[in-house]
């Protein structure tokens, strides 16, 4: 087996809380120790160093909290079936040490472009896109911002309370839902994640001058990638990071 | 059997692995067959922060020789690799650019000095 020889740093925290968002999501509170400083842009992520069957084995978590927020690091993730990583941490209790290193991505939102904004996010690959917005929200009164986020049923959108109070006092941000298995009675859209993205920012309207930033698991991020490049968009006005 | 030979920038003595295609993976990270895969279940280590998962830049290789032999770069990998310190034609991403096959002549790459990407 490799052995790493590299000479990267590596941080170690303890974990100071624990949120269960819902049945199978939870947030883990990091606390850095002592003289450790990190320093990131919204969007990146943390490598966690897990040891695991004798091995250690790389897992990347999206860092959930702003910058700003300081060396209380927020990750925020699910469980995966049979998986050993997700399965290793949600077996991990307050005051318990996790290694990682970092940061590490060039999924990120620095300065937000003059142009309309478009966040897309799918479970809990809203992740890095939160302080994304949260930053975009602070920069003060610009081009439209939308969340566009789906998940499987309600209980899955995960900070929704702040989607809707941000909906609620800034006008430029705007507030999607989509459930891909509603409840009955469920009034938002009933498109599915490509569907609604197809209708609303290439059949609708010919403005090719958004900014997409894309995250969730596997191919429906890349395909949503492709549907909006080969629209028209400026292939780097598409950002997206695949898990 | 195929052969992957490792040039340092850092000029640190040459590697030659010699492997059956066949045979991977040969651990855990990274596309199966690939430069990563390849290095690290032989014991070469190269840098691979994100787990091989195609999301960081740091296990950016230089191909010298037989491009041919590797796999296509997909949109991702282009799309990571141009954000990549240091971008040449010829680079690759370790984690993704698998060995197909190598028979007729050896894979040869350049680690770079700097792989890391920590601040974008
Ligand atoms: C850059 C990057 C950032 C990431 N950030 C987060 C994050 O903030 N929160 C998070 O929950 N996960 C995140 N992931 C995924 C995470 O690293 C692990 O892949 C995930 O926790 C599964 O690991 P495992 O060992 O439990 O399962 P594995 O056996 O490694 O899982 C394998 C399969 O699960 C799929 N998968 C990956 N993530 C998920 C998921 N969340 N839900 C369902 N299937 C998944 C993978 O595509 C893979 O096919 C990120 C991945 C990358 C590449
Ligand atoms: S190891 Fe991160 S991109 Fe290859």
């Amino acid at each position: 087996m490799a052995v790493s020889n590299s000479s990267r740093v590596t941080y170690e925290a303890t974990i100071e809380r624990i949120f269960q968002h819902n049945l199978d999501t939870r947030s883990f509170f990091l606390r850095l120790l002592s003289d450790q400083q990190l320093t990131w842009k919204a969007g990146q992520f943390l490598s966690l160093l897990l040891p695991i069957a004798g091995e250690t084995l790389i897992r990347p978590y999206s860092i959930a909290s702003s910058p700003e927020e300081g060396n209380l690091l927020e990750i925020c993730l699910n469980l995966v079936p049979a998986g050993p990583g997700s399965h290793y941490l949600f077996a991990r209790t307050v005051g318990e040490t996790l290694r990682f290193t970092g940061p590490w991505g060039t999924f990120v939102f620095d300065q937000p472009p003059p142009a309309e904004c478009v966040f897309i996010a799918d479970g809990t690959g809203i992740a890095p896109i939160r302080p994304m917005i949260r930053r975009a929200l602070a920069s003060g009164r610009q081009p439209p911002l939308q969340l566009l986020y789906s998940a499987l049923q309600g209980a899955d959108l995960l900070y929704r309370q702040d989607w809707e109070a941000y909906a609620q006092t800034c006008s430029w941000f705007s507030f999607t839902p989509l459930l891909s298995n509603p409840p009955s009675g469920w009034s938002g859209l009933p498109d599915s994640l490509a569907e609604y993205v197809e209708r609303r920012y290439v059949s609708e309207d010919s403005d090719r001058s958004r900014h997409f930033y894309i995250c969730g698991v596997g191919q429906q991020v890349t395909q949503l990638r492709d549907l909006l490049r080969r629209a028209g968009y400026q292939r780097r006005a598409v950002q997206y990071e695949k898990w | 059997m195929a052969k992957l030979r490792i040039l340092y920038e850092t000029g640190e003595p040459e590697k030659v692995i010699e492997f059956d295609p066949a045979q991977a993976p040969f651990q855990h990270d990274g596309q199966p067959g690939s430069i990563l895969d390849v290095m690290l279940g032989h014991g070469v280590d190269l840098e691979h922060a994100c787990g091989g998962n195609c999301a960081c830049t740091t296990c950016h290789v230089i191909v010298k020789s037989s491009m041919a032999h590797l796999s296509e770069n997909s949109e991702t990998e282009d799309d990571l690799l141009d954000k990549a310190p240091g971008l040449t034609p010829t680079s690759r991403l370790g984690c993704q650019a698998v060995i197909e096959d190598s028979e007729d002549g050896e894979v040869v790459v350049l680690v770079p000095r700097y792989t890391i990407n920590q601040q974008v």
